[in-house]
C-alpha cells in the first residue's frame, strides 16, 4: 500500500522548521484567528464573491445529482408518501380556511381598537449556491450580498420556517449560520404559555433549548417561534416543535436546511422612530400670540427624554403571487457591519 | 517503475507534488456542494496526502507544509482559523513518532493506519473546537467525518501510490 515498494525516507532535511516550532505556530495561529477574525472573514467573502459565477453555473447539475441520489430511497415509498401528502393536503386546506377567517377577524378587531399596525418588512429572495457541511461548521452560501442590501444578522427563512441568520456578507454573496450550527443562539418563545428560552445549536440536527425558566415543563410538539427579544429578530417566525430528549428539550426544525434552494432574507432591523418636527404654529406659546421661547444653549438645558422603544415587529409570511416581481431589499441605512459574530470570534 | 518524462521529470515539480495534492484536497473538501442531502460531511481529502507522504517522503511533507495545508483548510471551510492547522500538526507529530509502526503496515493494515490518523485528526479537532467555544459539540458529525474519510482513503490511495511511483519517487540519497 504505497509504502511497500519504496524505501521509507527518514530525513526531513535541514531547511525545515522543527515540529515543536510548528506546533507553537499553530497555537499562535488559533489565538490570532480568535482576535483578528475580521481579516480572515474578509478573505472568505472575497473568495466566495470571486467564485460565485462558477458556483451558480455548477449549481444546477449538482442540484440534480444531489436530488437524484437523495431520491433513490424514496422511490420505494412513493405510494405511501403520496397517500400521506394527500391526507396532509386536505388537513392543511381546512387550516387555510380557518386562517383566512381568523385573519379577517383580527383585522376587524384591530380596526375597532385603533391598534398600531404591524410594521411591514422587506425581504430579498436569494438562491443557495453552496453548502458546507463540516463536523464543526454548518453553513450555506447565498447569491445575494451587500449589493442587494443584505446585512449581517438578518433572518433567513424558507416557506416552512427559519433556517438561520446571515453572518458574513460580500458584495454578491452572503454566508448563513444555520440554526443547527454550534454558534447559533436564538431567543425563542414556546407556545402555548409563551415560555421564553434560548435555542442553541450544537451541530446536531436538532438544536437544544437552553436558559429555560426553572420548573417550566414543556410538552412534546409545542410550537417554537422567535420571541423578538432584543430586537434581534422579528417575533413569530416559526422554527419547529419541542421534542423531549433525556431530560432536555430539543427542537425538530420545520425548515429543511439540507434541501432548501430558494430562501428569503428578511430585513427586520427596526428603525429608531423619529418624532415629527414641531412647527411654529403648533407650539402653544405661538398659538397664544406670544413670541417663541429661545432654546437654551447646548449643555445647560434639560436632557432630552428618551424615545419609548417600539415593540419588535411581528413576522408575517410574505404571500408572493406567481410571476410577481420580487420586492427589492429596501433596507435601513444603518452602518452595521457585523451583527452576528462569526465562528471565529465567539 | 518507469518515471514520467518531460515536465513531469522536473525535480521541482515532483517535489511540489505532495503539497499540491494537499492543497487540491483542501479545495475539493471545501467545494460548497453537498451530495447525499448534506447527511454525510465532506471527507478530509487533504489529510490523505499528508499521511501518505509523511510516511514515504517526510522531506517533501514537512511540518511547515502541513501547517499551511491545515491553514488553507481553515480559510476555505469557514471554521475558526488555526483549528484544523493544529489538528493536522498533532496528527503529523503522532505519525512522525510512530513512523516505523505505520510504515510497516500493508494491505488493509495500511487503511487501518490511515483510519488511526484520521481518528487522531478528528478527535483533536473536536477537542480544540470544544475548548475554543467552551461548549461540548455533538460528536456525531466528527464520527461521520472520520468514517467517510477512512472509507474514501481506499479510493484515493491508488492515485497517491501511482503519483508517488511515476512522479515523486524516493529520496535520491536512499538509492
Amino acid at each position: 500500500m504505497g509504502n511497500s515498494s519504496w524505501r521509507i525516507s527518514r530525513s526531513r532535511g535541514r531547511a525545515h522548521l522543527p515540529l515543536a516550532v510548528v506546533a507553537v505556530l499553530a497555537v499562535v495561529l488559533i489565538l490570532f484567528g480568535k482576535v483578528q477574525s475580521s481579516m480572515f472573514d474578509r478573505a472568505r467573502t472575497n473568495l466566495a464573491d470571486w467564485m460565485s459565477p462558477a458556483l451558480s453555473a455548477t449549481r444546477t447539475p449538482m442540484q440534480v445529482a444531489g436530488r437524484w441520489l437523495a431520491s433513490i430511497g424514496d422511490f420505494f415509498w412513493v405510494y405511501q408518501e403520496n397517500m400521506r401528502l394527500k391526507e396532509e393536503n386536505a388537513r392543511l386546506k381546512q387550516w387555510h380556511n380557518s386562517a383566512l377567517v381568523l385573519d379577517e377577524r383580527l383585522k376587524r378587531y384591530q380596526l375597532l381598537l385603533h391598534a398600531v399596525p404591524d410594521p411591514t418588512m422587506s425581504s430579498v429572495v436569494a438562491r443557495v449556491i453552496g453548502r458546507a457541511n463540516h463536523s464543526s461548521l454548518q453553513t450555506m452560501i447565498l447569491d445575494a450580498g451587500k449589493s442587494s442590501g443584505v446585512k449581517p444578522g438578518q433572518a433567513v427563512i424558507d416557506q416552512r420556517g427559519m433556517i438561520g441568520r446571515i453572518y458574513l456578507t460580500g458584495e454578491r454573496t452572503s454566508w448563513v449560520i444555520l440554526l443547527t450550527d454550534l454558534n447559533s443562539r436564538i431567543p425563542v418563545s414556546i407556545e402555548p404559555n409563551n415560555d421564553q428560552a434560548i435555542m442553541a445549536g450544537d451541530n446536531s440536527p436538532m438544536p437544544v433549548i437552553e436558559t429555560l425558566a426553572h420548573g417550566v415543563q414543556l410538552k412534546a410538539d409545542a410550537q417554537v417561534v422567535t420571541s423578538g427579544d432584543g430586537d434581534i429578530l422579528p417575533a413569530g417566525i416559526p422554527i419547529g416543535v419541542i421534542v423531549p430528549d433525556r431530560g432536555t428539550y430539543r427542537i425538530a426544525l420545520f425548515a429543511d436546511q439540507t434541501t432548501a434552494q430558494d430562501v428569503e432574507i428578511v430585513d427586520f432591523k427596526l428603525k429608531p422612530e423619529q418624532p415629527p418636527l414641531v412647527t411654529q404654529q403648533e407650539l402653544p406659546v405661538t398659538a397664544a400670540g406670544l413670541p417663541p421661547v429661545v432654546p437654551p444653549p447646548q449643555g445647560t438645558g434639560v436632557a432630552p427624554q428618551p424615545v419609548m422603544a417600539l415593540p419588535p415587529p411581528v413576522f408575517k409570511p410574505l404571500v408572493q403571487q406567481p410571476g410577481a416581481p420580487v420586492k427589492p431589499g429596501a433596507l435601513p441605512a444603518d452602518n452595521l457591519d457585523t451583527d452576528v459574530p462569526n465562528a471565529g470570534n465567539q | 517503475m518507469e518515471r514520467l518524462g518531460g515536465f513531469f521529470h522536473s525535480r521541482h515539480f515532483a517535489n511540489a507534488m505532495p503539497v499540491l495534492f494537499g492543497l487540491v484536497g483542501v479545495v475539493i473538501t471545501n467545494l460548497p456542494f453537498s451530495l447525499f442531502g448534506g447527511w454525510i460531511p465532506s471527507p478530509m481529502y487533504a489529510l490523505m496526502p499528508v499521511y501518505y507522504w509523511c510516511l514515504v517522503r517526510p522531506d517533501l511533507m514537512s511540518p511547515g507544509w502541513v501547517l499551511l495545508i491545515g491553514l488553507g483548510h481553515d480559510v476555505f471551510s469557514g471554521e475558526p482559523i488555526g483549528v484544523w492547522a493544529a489538528s493536522f500538526v498533532v496528527t503529523y507529530a503522532v505519525i512522525d513518532k510512530q513512523r516505523d509502526a505505520f510504515a510497516g503496515l500493508s494491505g488493509w493494515g495500511a487503511i487501518l493506519g490511515f483510519a488511526t490518523a484520521a481518528l487522531i485528526a478528528c478527535a483533536t479537532n473536536y477537542t480544540i473546537t470544544s475548548l475554543y467555544f467552551w461548549k461540548l459539540m455533538a460528536v456525531g458529525g466528527s464520527i461521520r467525518e472520520f468514517a467517510v474519510t477512512s472509507v474514501l482513503y481506499v479510493v484515493v490511495l491508488p492515485l497517491l501510490s501511482f503519483t508517488h511511483r511515476k512522479v515523486v519517487g524516493p529520496l535520491r540519497s536512499e538509492f
